[in-house]
């Protein structure tokens, strides 16, 4: 059906001020300027969030360990976007959310094997700078947004083609 | 105050309704595509989870995978060790072998049940037909009797039975195309929806439909810049932004159409314009929009190709002045051997030079005949007299002039009746000739207040009472009644 749309759309062929594929999300709670959320507060509304599916589902996240008091370390489950070379393929990643956590960004790893850019490939450690979520992390920003982030990466150009290590294998560090 | 012993109002087993260990729970399972409510007992194993759920999505229990808060739940695992509660939410993951549009071997497989020719009648339209080959498998696996001819009814009829009734996909296509236009909601639903903007979303498959449009083809060989800009990543990707956006997207037409209304303005603008409009545009917009039947600029595009020599030369006549009076020149100077430039046709305008026919561009009238790019059209055609022969003999022109002919204010008289003819018996035979071919001509004989004579009395009935504004008003818009007001209502002080 959208074969039919586009021979209309691309007779107006503008050079718009393009973005490119990197746009972080924004979250979706109220923000007061000037509140700042305690860092529990949040992390237990994004793992309410989690678990109950808030979003597109194409992500998941949850605490790892559902004892854990301090609430720090989390798992991440992106589903590979379609049209890709990571597509039917589920990453799991490593989300540690420190005591500066949401002031500071989480430290993010792939515990899935993955070839992405601005990810290490010997122990799939992402790179901060790499990903805008990261590098220009807010405090506004979710693991929700990380997670999203990253799915956008896999569609990008650059990444969407990348040859990948066969399904299953893991980072053993 | 009895203390009711029996019940214990904290008790978690409110709600057991079946015999199964455990209560139930309500969990949802989303997909990308989906979502749905499965109720399950709360001890039960994610084995038992997926046999539910490949019941409800008939997928098979070895193509789920569930995420529950990040983790994968693996089959040996039970919901109560991942934490899954009543009203939260699982993600899943239908795990498809081969690529939805990839119809090939799912139709063979089904069809294969029916015998393995139908392979070949549901060839030219398997795109289409797979999917719903694949779902509606049962039923048209129902005659294993009859291949062939069945079968080829059996993949229409699952068609039809999916609602769409259409045999061949290009009429479907073309359905959806044109309800697509009638209805801009319905564009922006389609937009909105999430797997339309994934696959927005990839460049390379918008590149490829684009690509395999035959007619997009044929345009690209011949304009090399169309191409071009196919095969620029960085422009499919804003144009794309760009088509996601339907605001962004009206922004960027108005803007365009200042663009080319700034154009126009510039002397010599608009044949550039024009000529922009033939060599890329005509050919993109009948390849896009042939379906229709109707493309809108057909008609004046079909109209310019008589002009299309004259339009290589800038035009460099004063556009004519509507309000002004007729001009003055002598009529009989244009008068010669050449039958065209003959002399007035008494029409309301006196002929000048650069008007020898009188066409009373004014009158012309209605619509896109007043705009001043056909008037000064006209005026190079009627200044040119090979042009005319060429323009006059063209089929198109005589539906337009039939068309012209229609038009209340251009009534067919008969110039030659009137006075300034009579003297040269030659020019009125001419003049005559030139009517013919005219079909109804384009200038009537009488002065304007006889001409409008009608309009005038609707105009003095409202309240207008300034006749010879009226009449201003009614020449310069061509004997259209609402036009006239809005002037006279512009020019009047408040």
């Amino acid at each position: 059906m959208v074969t039919c749309a586009l021979p209309l759309l691309s007779d107006k062929m503008a050079v718009a001020a393009g973005s490119g594929c990197l746009r972080p999300g924004v979250g979706t709670e109220i923000i007061l300027p000037g509140v700042k959320v305690p860092r529990n507060f949040r992390l237990l509304e994004e793992l309410e969030e989690g678990q109950k599916g808030v979003g597109d589902g194409t992500v998941s996240w949850g605490l790892e360990d559902d004892e854990d008091m301090t609430l720090t370390r989390w798992r991440g489950m992106i589903i590979g976007p379609p049209r890709t070379i990571y597509e039917n393929r589920m990453y799991s990643l490593k989300v540690e959310c420190g005591p500066r956590y949401p002031e500071a960004p989480p430290f993010v790893r792939f515990v899935t094997k993955i070839n992405l850019n601005g990810v290490h490939n010997s122990n799939g450690v992402v790179d901060t700078r790499a990903v805008s979520a990261l590098a220009k992390w807010q405090n506004s920003y979710s693991i929700r947004v990380v997670l999203q982030e990253l799915r956008r990466l896999m569609m990008c150009k650059e990444n969407m083609k990348l040859p990948q290590p066969p399904e299953g294998q893991i980072y053993t560090n | 105050m009895e203390d009711n012993g029996g019940e214990d109002p904290v008790n978690n087993n409110n709600n057991t309704t079946v015999s199964s260990e455990g209560s139930i729970i309500k969990v949802t399972v989303k997909t990308p595509k989906d979502k749905e409510e499965i109720a399950i007992s709360e001890d039960a194993s994610v084995t038992q989870f997926k046999e539910e759920i490949s019941r409800r999505f008939k997928a098979k229990q070895d193509q789920l995978v569930l995420i529950f808060a990040g983790k994968i739940l693996k089959d040996g695992d039970s919901l109560n060790q991942h934490g899954i509660k009543d009203g939260l939410t699982v993600h899943l993951v239908i795990k498809t072998a081969h690529k939805a549009g990839d119809g090939a071997s799912s139709s063979t497989s089904c069809t294969s049940q029916v015998g393995s020719s139908s392979g070949s009648s549901s060839g030219p339209s398997s795109a289409a037909h797979s999917s719903s080959v694949g779902s509606t498998g049962g039923p048209v696996s129902a005659p294993p009797q009859t291949p062939n001819i069945l079968t080829g009814f059996g993949d229409l009829s699952s068609l039809s039975s999916m609602g769409m009734g259409s045999a061949n996909f290009m009429e479907l296509q073309q359905q959806m195309q044109s309800q697509l236009m009638s209805n801009p909601e319905m564009l922006s639903q389609i937009m909105e929806n999430p797997l339309v903007q994934n696959m927005m979303s990839n460049p390379d498959l918008m590149r490829q439909m684009i690509v395999a449009n035959p007619q997009m083809q044929q345009l690209m060989e011949r304009n090399p810049e169309i191409s071009h800009m196919l095969n620029n990543p960085e422009l499919m990707r804003q144009t794309m932004e760009l088509a996601r956006n339907p605001a962004m997207m009206q922004e960027m037409m108005r803007n365009q159409d200042r663009a080319l209304s700034n154009l126009e303005s510039i002397p010599g603008g608009y044949n550039a314009l024009r000529r922009m409009y033939t060599d890329i545009q005509e050919p993109m917009f009948s390849a896009a929009r042939d379906q229709f039947g109707n493309n809108p600029f057909s008609a004046l595009g079909g109209n310019s190709d008589g002009g299309v020599q004259p339009s290589r030369t800038e035009n460099r006549e004063p556009l004519p002045n509507p309000w002004g009076p007729p001009s003055s020149t002598d009529p009989s100077e244009g008068g010669g051997g050449t039958g065209t430039t003959g002399s007035s046709t008494a029409g309301s305008t006196n002929p000048s030079v650069s008007n020898p026919l009188a066409v009373n561009s004014a009158s012309l009238g209605n619509g896109m005949f007043s705009s001043p790019g056909m008037q000064s059209l006209m005026q190079q055609i009627s200044e040119n007299p090979q042009l005319m022969q060429n323009m006059l003999s063209a089929p198109y022109m005589r539906s337009m002039m039939q068309s012209l002919a229609q038009n209340p204010d251009m009534a067919s008289q008969n110039p030659a009746s009137s006075p300034s003819t009579g003297t040269n018996p030659a020019q009125q035979l001419m003049m005559q000739q030139m009517l013919q071919m005219f079909a109804g001509g384009n200038a009537s004989s009488q002065t304007p207040e006889v001409q409008f004579q009608q309009q005038l009395e609707q105009l003095g009935a409202m309240g207008f009472i300034n006749r010879e504004a009226n009449l201003q008003a009614l020449i310069a818009t061509g004997g259209d009644v609402n036009a006239a007001i809005e002037r006279l209502l512009g020019s009047q002080p408040s």
